[in-house]
């Protein structure tokens, strides 16, 4: 079991955003985005390749973010870069809205996968990248998964077929906050992954340095061996009082629990 | 020898294949030997993937995402029943097209036992949207049902027969959603799909005998139903069996119920398998047999529709 020890808090904006849409909505799980919002903000401002006017360009990027139930941290960024707008975000949760507590990808622009059932984005994301190296396309293929998720059996069916495909093109991200553990306590994320062939890295996610040099590292070689880096996050982090596994999975903040969640992300 | 429906599904594939860069095969280590020449032909476009059914689903739906065709081939429980939640979301919310081709529906796999009998696939698949379901137990009906609808923005299920019906069909006479009128009658409507099209043309036979003329209509495509060929038909006979190798509830016999409850003095009764695991072994024959779907069962059944 790894701590992670960098305390420094980033994108507060986002956070704040966030708990805005959990309230306003009245639904959504803030502990789930928080932790993986700092990858995901990452993603979108370094690494992936997109075109915010034309989602389904087909040279973009491809990223599926297999835990749905963190999808508000996919959202603000889908909001940030241009893919849905401020009414959207005004709509999470609502009757008429594109938003709900899983991204839609028949609704969602920029959402490459409808997730939500754990264990389905790995599998979906191994058929892409196997097609676009049947097509023969440089498209790199980003794939987030919950550690609690890879609990599910299909999440390592999918992982074989990748390594013995030799998909070089994807990349999986685990977010690794140890909420798994509480129920599976024999965890070793890295062994597992190392064990089935994938070239692992581990960073702290909440960590951008990290995340740039595990990055640097990865090929994205259509003939390659797929990559995965074991990211150590903190559920809920940000904010001392919801982080962890625990009663804030999935709870909406009154108004007293508001104005101190706001007040520690200024 | 006769070729198999099984044979046509590797046949269509190659020669589809060599047209079309897209299409993209992938199999659970069934019908390996005979999808070879397909394998040669299209390089980089065939994949015995392994035995995981319900990623080969979401690895499928992967390939249509990027705008390839995929189809997906294995026996039928693990294909439909295992991976259903992977069909549901992976393609049918995802809005993606595919093909699903599988062998070892119903008990075809007669002696494997229950865990390789595939009775629910109707009533399962019948309960997503984007998807259509074909009973081809022919080679041209394969063949032919394959190249109508493979490419129409849906999911596509095609239901190998593993007994052929032994009824020539024209390649013209079968297209995709419209059922064929096989004997025009007067008095009965027999309505089957798949194998069973042989009960029903023998169940005919005996009624003959006893100069009731039954109308036989063969239905290949399960959805879209043609419901306006059994309607003309049955509302001019008033009384309806349908026959298949399903489950009572949730197949084509439910389907053809709901379709036409509402004609006057309708007589319906369903030849199916019962609502239960089929647990006795023997031959494909034998369990037809078992399970009441047999010539002698449309006569038993429909006995006092003709009294006086």
């Amino acid at each position: 079991m790894i701590t992670v020890t960098n305390n420094k808090i980033l994108n507060k904006d986002l956070r704040r955003k966030i708990v805005d849409m959990v309230v306003e909505g009245q639904d959504g799980h803030i502990p789930s985005a928080f932790s993986i919002l700092d990858i995901i903000t990452f993603l979108y401002r370094d690494i992936l390749k997109f075109n915010a006017k034309k989602p389904e360009w087909l040279d973009r990027d491809y990223f599926i973010l297999s835990k749905g139930h963190g999808c508000l941290a996919l959202y603000v960024n889908l909001h940030r870069h241009g893919f849905i707008t401020d009414n959207d975000i005004e709509m999470f949760c609502k009757k008429g809205g594109i938003l709900g507590e899983h991204p839609d990808r028949t609704k969602i622009p920029g959402a490459e996968a409808s997730t939500g059932s754990l264990g389905h984005g790995l599998g979906f994301s191994v058929g892409i990248a196997l097609g676009l190296k049947i097509q023969g396309k440089n498209n790199r293929i980003i794939v987030l998964l919950g550690d609690g998720e890879c609990h599910e059996g299909t999440v390592w069916e999918a992982a074989n077929v990748a390594r013995n495909r030799r998909l070089g093109n994807l990349c999986a991200i685990v977010d690794w906050n140890q909420s798994g553990m509480t129920l599976m306590p024999e965890d070793d994320m890295p062994k597992k992954w190392a064990a089935f062939g994938w070239n692992v890295e581990i960073i702290n996610g909440h960590n951008e340095e990290e995340m740039a040099q595990a990055f640097e590292r990865i090929e994205f070689k259509n003939d390659g061996i797929p990559s995965v880096i074991i990211a150590n996050t903190i559920k809920g982090k940000g904010v001392p009082f919801i982080e962890g596994h625990g009663k804030w999975h999935h709870r909406i903040p009154n108004h007293e629990e508001y104005k101190e969640i706001m007040g520690g992300l200024v | 020898m006769t070729k198999s429906t099984r044979q046509q599904f590797a046949d269509t594939m190659l020669e589809l294949g060599k047209e079309n860069n897209d299409l993209v095969v992938m199999v659970g280590d069934i019908s390996h030997g005979s999808l070879q020449p397909f394998a040669e032909a299209c390089p980089g476009r065939y994949y015995n993937i392994g035995i995981l059914e319900p990623t080969t689903v979401s690895l499928g739906a992967g390939l249509s995402a990027v705008g390839l065709c995929p189809v997906i081939h294995t026996i039928a429980p693990f294909l439909i029943e295992r991976s259903f939640e992977q069909i549901k979301l992976d393609f049918c919310y995802h809005d993606l097209a595919g093909n699903i081709v599988t062998v070892g529906s119903a008990f075809d796999y007669s002696n494997l036992g229950v865990t390789h009998h595939c009775y629910g696939d109707f009533a399962l698949l019948k309960t997503l949207q984007n998807t259509e379901i074909c009973f081809p137990a022919s080679p041209v009906e394969f063949d032919q049902l394959f190249k109508q609808s493979y490419q129409n923005n849906q999911l596509t299920v095609y239901r190998i027969a593993g007994q052929s019906h032994g009824v020539e069909f024209k390649s013209e006479d079968i297209v995709f959603g419209k059922a064929i009128r096989v004997e025009e009658g007067d008095d009965i409507t027999i309505v089957a799909t798949g194998s069973q099209l042989r009960t029903a043309l023998d169940a005919a036979e005996l009624l003959l005998s006893k100069k009731i003329k039954a109308e036989v209509i063969y239905v290949h495509t399960i959805r879209p139903l043609d419901t306006e060929l059994i309607r003309t038909s049955v509302e001019k006979t008033k009384k309806i069996v349908v026959i298949e190798e399903h489950m009572r509830s949730g197949g084509l016999g439910d389907d053809i119920l709901r379709a036409t409850y509402d004609i006057q003095d309708l007589m319906f009764h369903s030849i199916s398998i019962p609502d239960k695991f089929v647990t006795s072994y023997g031959t494909y024959k034998q369990l037809c047999e078992f399970c009441g779907i047999t010539p002698e069962a449309v006569i038993d059944s429909t006995n006092n529709w003709f009294d006086g």
